[in-house]
């Protein structure tokens, strides 16, 4: 029953239900989109192909093309099994490695680049054993590699340990049921079925790697990849110097994260 | 037996889950597992599926120890209350899975496949995706996933619990004629007494993780073992006697002697026990009719509390001196509240426990 005076008093209007929060988050959506458009509008002015063709920069993109895939694909090798393990057992102390999967995330890189020096540091235990066999991890491309997968492997861990989560273990039980082991099981059953969510992750820990820089100061300032050569440009010729570089980093993330989704044939990487 | 279970217990951390379950079933045979959700039913089948490793007690599968053997090596076909169809794979793949896997050539896979479709009667769904499916088609694939690699014992477990009743009476016919032709030996558990009773060859009650009762389901619902599986089974209705004498058994009930068909255990004349009879077997008559008729009839006296009209029958809630509340099914003109009336008891329909 309602009140008929209520109802007579004025025409009742509809608003749209979304209308508050769709505006509250158009202002965050203006925010991101605002310092692309700007930065964008600069690159008419500074000449992107020869910023690009310097020995320098030339360099860099190769670095980062190198140590990004290959941070990533230790990413996934070590962080996917981790996460079935995670999504599949509770366990003691589960909570404790749970917080330690986060850690590289809540801590910053840089403060991250420290604690790996005292820990792979030239002048340390594992880092003299391993400068005196040949292979330095500060200030090489290993370093890089380092630094890049202490700060970007979380993400796969955690989206992909959500994917396993959200496969019924029941689909696993009737696996074994069928006559298949616990490896045929899992590459049959849980891989493809949280192949969506892996994937996310697996993009999600390309991008942080292809752009870390905290880290990678700290552990490897030589070799240059992308990030650190921006920098260096930075300091040396203002904003401008930046672009070209910028433009690259930019260029490579997209590509590469549209060609993971394509090829992975998944809708979002948020979604799902 | 194809199947036996010795002494299963099974703890969760603290949480007792299961305590000494045995039973067993023979080839062929379809035994329905029954009792309350939470009672331990699903344990026993993680157990011999071997998803779940008892902590204590031996399964045996065709006379084999599969105790300590991984899912894989057991030769047990599973389906489950929720659908594990596997969803990137259509239904022919999906009941092609087992049976690459249990080394069936390529060739004959497809024979396979198409038998057991045909089977279930879902051929045109074999290039489908269990999204399509309706509830009762991937009910269907399920059951010819599991049954394609042949295996030594069918579980299902709960298969019907989540699905609307006309279709759950459907499938219910359709497992038993599916069971019938292929002669698998199946173990059903289900909380649904109604289902355990129209499909088992036997039932196995369970209730609080123990075995309450084994027995052919007419046998078990007549004479129940325990006041559980009494209750469990259908409408029990239960009051208290006085053992006369043993040989034979006869028991005072309210000022009335009955003699018992048997009773069994060591009760001696003086002990208070508790006696059970169905609804259906309880007929009432008014109390000042015929009363001198037949002194000789065992009966209960009492007041009229309750009548509901359920459909087929009446339900008459009787309060008896003797302290119990009687419901008898009555067709016919039903008394009114506050009648006094007598409540025949039949001597075959009784059955007494201990205590």
């Amino acid at each position: 029953m309602s009140h008929p005076e209520a109802v007579s008093g004025g025409r009742p209007i509809r608003a749209p239900e979304l209308l508050v929060p769709a505006a509250l988050g158009g202002v965050l959506l203006v925010y991101f989109a605002l310092p692309f458009a700007a930065f964008l509008t600069r690159t008419g002015t500074a000449n992107v192909v020869s910023g690009l063709s310097t020995p320098q920069a030339r360099e860099a993109i190769g670095n980062s093309l190198l140590t990004a895939p290959v941070s990533t694909a230790i990413a996934a090798v070590f962080g996917v099994p981790l996460a079935y393990v995670l999504a599949r057992r509770s366990f003691p102390g589960k909570r404790l490695v749970e917080a330690l999967v986060i850690l590289p995330l809540v801590v910053p890189p840089v403060v991250g680049g420290a604690m790996l020096l005292t820990a792979v540091g030239r002048f340390t235990p594992i880092g003299s054993v391993a400068v005196a066999l040949g292979v330095p991890l500060t200030d090489s491309l290993l370093g890089v590699v380092l630094a890049q997968t202490f700060v970007a492997a979380p993400f796969v861990v955690i989206t992909a340990r959500a994917g396993f989560g959200s496969v019924d273990e029941r689909l696993e039980q009737a696996s074994r049921s069928l006559g298949y082991g616990p490896l045929s099981t899992f590459r049959n059953v849980s891989l493809p079925l949280a192949r969506g969510s892996i994937l996310a992750g697996v993009t999600l820990t390309f991008a942080r790697a292809i752009g870390e820089f905290g880290a990678t100061m700290m552990l490897a300032y030589n070799p240059r990849t992308m990030p650190t050569r921006l920098w260096i440009d930075f300091i040396a010729g203002g904003i401008d110097a930046t672009v070209p570089i910028a433009l690259a980093l930019l260029g490579v993330t997209a590509t590469v994260l549209t060609s993971i989704q394509r090829f992975g044939r998944f809708p979002s990487v948020i979604e799902r | 037996m194809t199947l036996e279970l010795e002494g299963i217990s099974h703890r969760y951390g603290t949480e007792t889950a299961v305590d000494g379950v045995s039973f067993g079933v023979a080839s062929g045979e379809l035994v329905a597992l029954l009792g309350p959700s939470g009672c331990g039913k699903t344990t026993i089948v993680q157990a011999i599926a071997g998803h779940v490793h008892p902590t204590a007690g031996r399964i045996r599968l065709r006379g084999q120890e599969v105790t300590d053997a991984p899912p894989e090596a057991r030769h047990v076909g599973l389906v489950f209350q929720r659908s594990t169809l596997y969803p990137h794979m259509t239904v022919e793949e999906n009941v092609a899975y087992g049976l690459a896997a249990r080394d069936v050539g390529r060739d004959s896979r497809e024979a396979v496949v198409s038998e057991y479709l045909g089977l279930v009667a879902i051929e045109e769904q074999r290039d489908a995706y269990p999204s399509s499916l309706s509830g009762g088609q991937t009910r269907r694939a399920e059951l010819a996933r599991a049954l394609a690699p042949q295996p030594d014992v069918l579980l299902l477990d709960e298969p019907l619990s989540a699905l609307d009743r006309a279709l759950r009476e459907r499938l219910r016919d359709e497992i038993a004629r599916i069971q019938r032709e292929t002669g698998v030996t199946t173990l059903f558990v289900t909380h649904d007494q109604a289902e355990a009773m129209a499909l088992a060859d036997r039932l196995v009650v369970m209730s609080d993780g123990t075995v309450s009762g084994i027995g052919e389901p007419r046998a078990l619902y007549e004479s129940p073992p325990t006041p559980f599986v009494a209750s469990f089974l259908g409408r029990s209705n239960t009051f208290p006697a006085t053992v006369i004498g043993s040989d034979p058994p006869m028991v005072d009930v309210g000022g009335g002697t009955v003699r018992l068909p048997r009773m069994d255990g060591r009760r001696s004349p003086g002990d208070r026990i508790t006696c059970h009879v169905r609804p259906a077997a309880l007929s009432v008559r008014s109390a000042d009719a015929g009363t001198a008729a037949d002194e000789s009839e065992p009966s209960l006296c009492g007041e009229v509390v309750r009548v509901t009209d359920v459909g087929r029958h009446y339900d008459v809630t009787v309060r008896a001196e003797v302290g119990a509340e009687l419901i008898v099914e009555h067709t016919g003109a039903p008394p009114v509240v506050g009648d006094r009336i007598v409540v025949a008891l039949p001597e075959r329909g009784l059955t007494v426990f201990g205590g």
